[in-house]
């Protein structure tokens, strides 16, 4: 029989815990986005989303905005997909190494690519001159689609991958064994099973590729989004209710799509759990299907490779394109004075969210799953905002909110928290940004992992007198610590990493690497740049290293969940 | 040795899910007092809402309606946790990362006991379930039958006032879970603590209890011993429900008086045992359990009915008759093997009236199991 679980009365330590989310959700998530609103409906933004009927120039930037979340969501997904099916149905040498590049984006600085592409093929470019010796259009639409698909197919392919490995094979032996052939099965059996996770994958690149915005300035050339757009109003012109209209109509979509995901991911999680495979996946042998296959994941994994020796070889050249002698220039400078700084505090204000950030999605977590019967998912819903929201939103949001002290009724609630002048210059804006982006990830893997866990478990500790506070510490905190560690990892490369929040609210005080290697790419000092990315990209890997090592330290003790549950 | 404390008493507990027009009643109006030390089990196929009604003793559900009170004090506003009651789940719920004996240890640690007496008393249950020597091991180390004694022993351990079984035993096989109901009716016996036990085993039930509620389609359907439920069941579903029976239409009602009725059945007169509504309704049936029924071989035209399989087991053999009430099972034990009635041939039975019971019949149709 079904029985509806979490129906108990609520003790005071759950209260205090829906109290302190929802407390926590509202300041950093609700009043900033709910300020963009309101700012983009005053004098200013009016004018901005009625150019949005009248003046094509406005629709121009909107169609330009979707149409390239259209094609980084299309082509990014294609990629993932070659990749995990190669990964689950190709056997080969070198899946490991293929497994490895296909994850290696995520933890680049998102514009390490776009600078990495422009010095390759970009105006007298390394390959573009040296080889082709012309000038291909890598700046605009082309280019951007290039690197932001490049950037984010490893969600695509992650998501994927676990679908595919989880189907069935048995299906497709039962279509096998009717008669249809290899082609058609995939035609037929495989593809349907797999359009939800096609489907929620498309949508999650959309939306990464609408929301960003370190690459259209970069590498956007003429071609301007709303993200950018509303950087530029906001930095360059000074309007401030502009920029929070462009935000907003950039919110539309964003919010669209997320809340259509959401949807299909729950579809998709019928065909995640389908149990354990029961025969042997039918591998792909025919000769040209097979080395077809296997060229076009190599060659993405090359282009990959490429793109990452360029970042880290261009750290070292002296002048690109000029001078190729190996040089510790670049680094001497970034080590010298700001970029001393900006590392230090980067990696601090990281360090400060990452643990916050993982205790936070997981408190959520708990609660979603074991506590609340009602607005769960609403709960759920505004946990995921932080990662769902294009981060120049969030960020523009930040500005409007944070800039100036909080006072109801003329007392100050909260103090300045960002920009100049601000209490510890700012620094207390940006760790907020890092929490609410970077939580999302531990709540969902704590999610996930509580709902595998026999909630009789919880039950059997508050029968023997446990209250809530002792059981989500000695129970429900102890059961999924692996995907709390792993959590905390996603976080801290998310809050290295980010940059579209970061630079409405960075200050002198508080340089923050990715505005500081924005800040080199603009001016070309590609080198500098380089440098700034690879030395990032060291931190990310050394911090998730010495984490990883943490999770199999205290895993090794033996003591694994019993896989027995209620029936 | 019974006790003077767990005294449970629920008065008219209710259960309500979902709302609107999903609106399912899961247990309604449900009322038992328990006695202290007393063993009940809460009986019924899945769905009858047993699991809810322990749920709501143990606090995990909030009842709709009703009051469940213990010694005279109402738990109803009481969570899980700040009610004296320990629980065994189906699942056994060992927390996986802890130790046998710091799963026995929780509840006293979460009642700040003294380091010594943790010890001493954690080392006592241990040994009285006889897993001593695996205190150190992980949950996972252990078979099922050892996890169950564990989540029996962490829930022991803190003497609470009630003890509540949630199908604890449908995880075992049937060897283990013969030994386990001896175990732990022992152990219930010695410590004198008030048990509700929840299954859908009648075997288990009878076996176990001093009392059984069967419940069906959320409402308490029958209360009693275990020899009144099994000799005198109110209605044909619990007839049908614990153990096998046998339901005789009845030809003719030609008096009846308080528990009595005469009868005639197969063309016979009898007087039999009668449930007081059965002599009011239109049609009662007479209930005989096949272990009161014996057969003989019988000439075609004397004949009650055709014998149609007979299954031998050595130490009984059981008949299976078609007749005009049905098919009808008989059970002879310790039989002669060339007595036996073979498929095919005519048969005739008899049994003793006083171990039959008229019932009221509520139209249903009856199958065997």
């Amino acid at each position: 029989m079904a029985i509806r679980r979490q129906s108990a009365k609520l003790d005071l330590f759950t209260k205090l815990a829906i109290f302190v989310i929802v407390l926590i959700l509202s300041v950093l998530i609700l009043i900033p986005i709910g300020n963009v609103l309101y700012k983009s409906f005053q004098p200013g933004g009016i004018d901005v989303l009625r150019a949005v009927i009248e003046n094509d120039y406005t629709r121009q930037i909107i169609m330009n905005t979707v149409w390239l979340g259209t094609s980084v969501g299309a082509i990014g997904t294609l990629v993932g997909f070659l990749l995990a099916y190669v990964q689950v149905r190709v056997n080969f040498k070198g899946k490991k190494l293929l497994h490895v590049l296909s994850l290696l984006p995520l933890v680049s600085p998102p514009f390490a690519f776009a600078t990495a592409v422009i010095v390759l093929f970009g105006r007298s470019g390394i390959i573009s001159n040296g080889i082709f010796d012309k000038q291909p259009m890598i700046y605009g639409y082309k280019g951007l689609v290039l690197v932001l698909a490049t950037s984010y197919f490893p969600v695509a392919y992650m998501n994927l991958l676990g679908m595919l490995r989880s189907l069935d094979p048995a299906v497709d032996e039962a279509a096998r064994s009717l008669g249809a052939s290899k082609f058609k099965i995939f035609r037929t059996v495989t593809l349907p099973l797999l359009i939800p996770g096609i489907g929620a994958s498309f949508l999650l690149l959309f939306v990464e590729a609408i929301a960003d915005l370190a690459n259209p300035l970069v590498i956007g050339g003429d071609y301007t989004v709303l993200a950018s757009r509303a950087y530029i109003a906001i930095s360059g012109e000074y309007n401030i209710p502009g920029g929070a209209a462009y935000s907003t109509i950039l919110l539309i979509p964003a919010l669209l799509v997320f809340i259509i995901q959401r949807y299909w991911s729950q579809k998709a999680d019928v065909v995640t759990v389908t149990g354990k495979p029961s025969g042997q996946v039918d591998m792909i042998k025919t000769p040209h299907a097979k080395y077809s296959l296997l060229f076009l994941a190599w060659t993405i994994a090359a282009f990959v490779v490429l793109v990452y020796s360029m970042v880290i070889m261009g750290s070292f050249f002296k002048v690109l394109k000029v001078d190729y002698s190996l040089t510790l220039d670049n680094y001497r400078y970034i080590f010298s004075g700001v970029g001393n700084d900006a590392v230090f505090t980067t990696t601090m204000l990281a360090l400060i969210a990452t643990p916050i950030a993982g205790f936070f999605g997981m408190m959520l977590a708990w609660v979603i799953v074991r506590k609340i019967k009602r607005g769960g998912q609403a709960l759920d819903f505004f946990g995921m905002l932080g990662l769902a929201l294009p981060g120049t939103v969030l960020g523009i949001g930040y500005a409007f909110t944070f800039n100036s002290p909080i006072q109801i009724l003329g007392i100050t609630i909260l103090p300045q928290l960002a920009g100049g002048g601000a209490i510890l210059g700012g620094a207390v804006a940006i760790v907020m940004v890092y929490v609410i982006r970077s939580s999302p990830a531990g709540q969902r893997s704590g999610i996930a992992n509580l709902q595998q866990i026999d909630p009789a478990i919880d039950e059997a500790s508050a029968s023997l007198g446990a209250s809530g506070g002792r059981t989500f510490r000695k129970i429900s905190l102890p059961l999924i610590r692996g995907a709390f560690l792993t959590g905390l990892m996603f976080a801290f490369a998310r809050s290295m990493t980010t940059l579209s929040p970061i630079i409405f609210i960075t200050t002198p005080d508080t340089p923050i690497l990715t505005s500081l290697i924005l800040a080199e790419a603009d001016t070309v000092r590609y080198g500098y740049a380089f440098a700034f990315c690879t030395l990032l990209i060291a931190i990310v890997l050394v911090v998730m290293g010495l984490i990883n090592l943490i999770v199999r330290k205290t895993q090794g003790t033996g003591y694994r969940p019993i896989t027995v549950s209620a029936g | 040795m019974a006790r003077d404390t767990g005294n449970l008493k629920l008065t008219n507990v209710t259960k309500v899910f979902g709302n609107g027009d999903d609106k399912v009643t899961a247990v309604d109006k449900f009322n038992l007092t328990i006695k202290p030390g007393e063993f009940v089990t809460l009986l019924g196929p899945s769905g009858c809402g047993k699991t809810t009604t322990l749920r709501m003793i143990a606090g995990f559900e909030t009842p709709t309606e009703g009051d469940i009170a213990l010694d005279g004090k109402s738990m109803k506003n009481l969570t899980p946790d700040k009610r004296p009651m320990g629980m065994v789940f189906q699942s056994y719920a060992l927390f996986p990362h802890m130790s046998v004996f710091e799963n026995v240890a929780y509840g006293l640690r979460v009642q700040r006991l003294s380091k010594s007496e943790i010890q001493t008393r954690v080392a006592d249950v241990l040994a009285k379930i006889s897993l001593s020597h695996l205190a150190q091991r992980a949950p996972n180390q252990l078979s099922g039958g050892q996890q169950q004694r564990v989540a029996l022993a962490r829930a022991m351990v803190v003497e609470p006032k009630v003890l509540l079984f949630d199908e604890p035993l449908s995880n075992l096989d049937a060897k283990l879970r013969a030994q386990m109901r001896v175990e732990i009716r022992e152990i219930q016996q010695s410590l004198g603590i008030t048990s509700v036990f929840v299954t859908h085993d009648q075997d288990e039930a009878m076996s176990l209890s001093d009392r059984i509620v069967v419940m069906r389609n959320a409402v308490v359907e029958q209360t009693g011993t275990p020899d009144e439920i099994y000799r005198k069941p109110n209605s044909v579903f619990v007839a049908d429900f614990i153990g096998r029976s046998n339901f005789f239409k009845v030809d003719k009602i030609k008096s009846k008086s308080s528990g009595k009725a005469k009868i005639e059945v197969n063309g016979k007169r009898m007087e039999v045992p009668a449930h007081p509504k059965a002599t009011s309704t239109s049609n009662p049936v007479l209930l005989v359990r096949p272990e009161s029924i014996s057969v003989k071989a019988a000439k075609p035209t004397k004949a009650l009915g055709t014998v149609t399989n007979i299954v031998f087991y050595g130490n009984h053999v059981e008949y299976s008759i078609a007749t005009k009430h049905g098919e009808i099972t008989a059970i002879e034990s310790d039989p002669v093997y060339d007595e036996i009635v073979q498929p095919g041939k005519g048969a005739t039975f008899e049994f003793d009236s006083s171990r039959s019971w008229l019932i009221p019949s509520d139209g249903t149709v009856v199958h065997e199991e």
